[in-house]
């Protein structure tokens, strides 16, 4: 079924409170969902991969384990980077705003290809950014994400590493800078690496706008998972209840 | 006390002029208090429809003798084409239910981009009639229904069959022979995007303006349905409807809660919608010079204002008491104007602030602002938006707290250990998510309440601000968000707001007296409503385009002065 991006956004922001997401941070969750889907990189896909670590508000909070004039070390404790990435990211801005240029690195943080709609809005605050970070198992793969100071769309490119890699897949390293252009890709083409993929800030635009003109296109099964999901936000009705409606 | 307009700076317009301030505009009662103006949607609509001459024509009128069936216009505007498709069915009377729990409605409709054809109107036909129940595509723009209100529309067709014009003193009543329950746009159950239908389509650039025009649409199917059952049903006899009777109808509108938190979830677009009106008022109270002609022009307007809201029916004690007052202090206005000689506005309106009910002050710009066209209708273009809260994370906690401090001192001055100051909480029932207010002290599911609770949050924020700054004085804000994730949004909202020229609604909406319904009027005096009829403080009944022009005067002159209808004189033939 079709959908369209304004409804995917409530709905999605009805999940995480849901959820338990504070104020705030169910806004930036459904933000980084619905980022990935209208540009077409599968943010159902990711949401539904993530779903089992989302619901995670009653995990400890990210930690900043060590902080240095052009540096920061977190500890996500395993949560999914939709409850904790947008805040460690503003962090970071700061930093970079403040210094020119910050090295995060993020440990135990699940799902971090969420974090390309936060490097737009770094570009927005004139930070240009460049993340990577390595996923799964056998095969593992390997990201990078990179975007201009001032521009609307990032660039990102996988692909998969090689067998004798040792693979690190909860940690997200997170470049930021107002002074230096930080775009980067993978090395290599699709005839060189397996599972090679790029995608150009053009195609990402290309990606926008055919969602926009079309709606998105959902399972009606994750459809309905999702508003089951948002269910926790409503209250039940009851006659008292119908009286502060208004109605006749 | 005034402020500087940002926008006439920015436009080059010279000296920035002076705006009333936001503690005196954001009052919620004041907000409640607001009147259809030169500015509102509907008339703005109308403008550029009548201007640009839009050619709407009945594609397809497929109705049988009782009026179901299935009706098509083909809305060509200057540069693009859209179609406006209604299926009109039979209703139990006993499903008649202007309620957002409503399943079944008299008529539904769907405002769609480009032409339809038969496999597309078959699967609008399908899912239309749902409403929240189908599925729609990002071809549709708006999606809405209606009830019939049956008893004026029972006489309005007696009347034609039998070769006769509805009763004047009747349509003062009921203005209208719809009422629209719910008018869905913006993306909701998949139509298209605000940012498609803004981006795509400039005819409806404007907020809301494919809604309005969903509506104007309305009204005009129901008076020709109403013809074309009175021809149906006595051939021989049944006559048309004089125009100036005929626009004297508009379509009724039933709002309930629903609307209210719109206000609250899109500050920055408040703020701006707010701002536009001010500034068009700053623009008349500025000028050097009142001439005899808009002197005139205001005279007619005042003794017009005074019957329209003698004409204005309303059971509610409370809006007929604001009637009442508002003819009174019209009255003493009348006498005031008779004894100056005005040779700038500012006179007028600093007597009227210090005289008049909020109602009456309201009515009053909203009648100044008739008088300049050249001064306030190329507002109309800046009422839209991109909104986007944005956290400014470096800002140091020390210039957070002073911003809470100086742009929320309204929220600060609250006492919210006051009795009954948090009794009120806001949340959405299970019962079609419909929005609703609770008594915390009478129901279950504060827990789950919507934070509309401005003022509250803002005074939250700013205590646990200055703790924590107490302990890291040299802190930034993404530091204090760190530590205090549950301030996020509400932090990210002042940061944001204090940009803005009027920022926030003023008032504490957990109070156990709120009154929802100043929102409600406030929003839809933006959209152009009159007649405001309330029928609890949560619920109002009013009317759309009552006095527009009509279809068949698209093409004829056009003075723009809809403003206030009037009962029409039935010509005698």
């Amino acid at each position: 079924m079709l959908i369209s991006s304004n409804e995917l956004t409530s709905l999605l922001k009805r999940v995480f409170e849901g959820m338990g997401y504070p104020v705030g941070y169910y806004e930036d969750a459904a933000g980084l969902v619905k980022w990935l889907q209208v540009h077409g990189e599968q943010g159902f896909g990711e949401l539904q991969r993530a779903l089992p670590f989302v619901a995670d508000s009653q995990r400890p909070a990210p930690q900043l384990l060590a902080e240095e004039s052009q540096a920061l070390l977190f500890d996500c404790h395993g949560r999914s980077a939709l409850n904790c990435l947008p805040s460690i990211v503003e962090l970071a801005e700061a930093k970079a705003l403040g210094q020119g240029c910050v090295n995060v690195k993020v440990r135990n943080c699940h799902n971090r290809k969420f974090v390309l709609k936060l490097l737009v809005d770094c570009a927005r605050q004139g930070i240009s950014g460049l993340a990577y970070w390595q996923n799964g198992k056998q095969p593992v793969s390997e990201h990078v994400a990179s975007i201009a100071a001032g521009a609307l769309h990032p660039s990102y490119s996988e692909a998969l590493l090689g067998d004798d890699s040792v693979p690190d897949t909860q940690t997200l390293t997170l470049l930021l800078s107002t002074r230096i252009d930080l775009l980067g890709q993978l090395h290599g083409s699709s005839s060189q690496r397996n599972g090679y993929r790029q995608v150009s800030p053009e195609q990402f635009a290309r990606a926008g706008q055919a969602s926009l003109e079309s709606g998105m296109d959902i399972s009606i099964e994750l459809w309905q998972q999702l508003n089951q999901l948002a269910e926790a936000v409503l209250v039940e009705s009851s006659e008292q209840s119908r009286s502060g409606a208004g109605g006749r | 006390m005034s402020t500087s307009s940002s926008i006439d700076t920015s436009i080059g317009a010279g000296q920035a002029l002076r705006m009333r301030p936001p503690h005196v505009v954001m009052d919620l009662e004041r907000l409640g208090s607001l009147h259809q103006s030169r500015l509102s949607f509907m008339r703005s609509l109308v403008r550029k429809i009548m201007r640009e001459g839009w050619q709407i024509e009945p594609r397809r009128f497929e109705l049988d003798a009782d009026g179901y069936g299935t009706v098509i216009y083909r809305v060509q505007t200057t540069g693009d084409l859209f179609s406006f498709v209604l299926f009109s069915q039979y209703l139990d009377p006993d499903k008649r239910n202007d309620r957002v729990i409503a399943s079944e409605w008299d008529l539904t409709m769907a405002l769609c981009e480009g032409e339809v054809d038969d496999d597309y109107v078959e699967y609008l036909r399908r899912n239309v009639p749902l409403q929240e129940a189908g599925r729609l595509d990002a071809k549709v723009m708006v999606l809405s229904r209606a009830n019939r209100s049956v008893r004026n529309f029972d006489s309005v067709v007696a009347a034609l069959s039998a070769g006769q014009q509805p009763e004047v003193a009747q349509i003062a009543q009921v203005g209208y022979l719809y009422r629209t329950t719910a008018v869905y746009g913006s993306g909701k159950l998949g139509m298209a995007d605000w940012e498609k239908v803004s981006g795509k389509h400039p005819d409806f650039a404007r907020p809301f303006a494919a809604e309005m025009f969903n509506c104007f649409m309305l009204r005009n199917f129901s008076l020709q349905q109403a013809e074309h059952i009175a021809r149906q049903r006595a051939p021989q006899t049944a006559v048309a409807m004089q125009p100036t009777i005929k626009r004297f109808f508009g379509i009724g509108n039933s709002t309930g809660l629903g609307m209210a938190p719109y206000l609250i979830n899109h500050p920055q677009l408040i703020s701006r919608w707010i701002e536009m009106r001010e500034l068009a008022l700053a623009r008349v109270r500025g000028l050097g010079q009142v001439t005899a002609e808009r002197l005139s022009r205001l005279h007619s307007l005042v003794e017009r204002a005074i019957l329209h809201i003698e004409q204005t029916v309303t059971e509610d004690a409370w809006q007929t008491e604001n009637n009442r007052q508002v003819l009174e202090d019209f009255a003493a206005l009348q006498d005031w104007l008779a004894s100056q000689a005005l040779h700038s506005w500012a006179p007028l309106l600093g007597w009227a602030e210090r005289t008049l009910s909020l109602q009456a002050q309201e009515l009053l710009n909203c009648i100044l602002l008739e008088l300049y066209p050249e001064l306030v209708d190329n507002l109309e273009d800046r009422f839209a938006l991109a909104e986007s809260l944005e956290l400014q994370p470096q800002m140091p906690g020390r210039d957070l707290l002073n911003l809470i401090e100086q742009h929320y001192a309204w929220a600060l001055a609250i006492d919210f250990a006051a009795e009954g100051a948090t009794e009120t909480f806001w949340y959405r029932s299970e019962e079609k998510q419909e929005p609703r207010l609770g008594n915390c002290n009478l129901e279950n599911g504060r827990d789950k309440q919507m934070p509309l609770g401005i003022g509250y949050l803002a005074q939250q924020c700013h205590r646990q601000l200055a703790a924590y700054l107490a302990e890291h004085p040299e802190h930034c804000t993404a530091s204090f968000l760190l530590r205090h994730p549950e301030q996020r949004g509400i932090v990210r909202r002042m940061q944001s707001m204090a940009k803005t020229h009027y920022g926030e609604i003023q008032a504490n909406l957990l109070d156990r007296e709120v009154l929802p319904m100043h929102l409600l009027r406030c929003k839809l005096a933006f959209f152009g409503v009159s007649k405001f009829d309330p029928r609890s403080r949560l619920w109002v009944r009013n009317t759309m385009f009552q006095g527009a022009p009509l279809l068949e005067d698209i093409g004829q002159p056009f003075e723009d002065d809809w403003f206030l209808p009037l009962a029409p004189t039935v010509e005698v033939r």
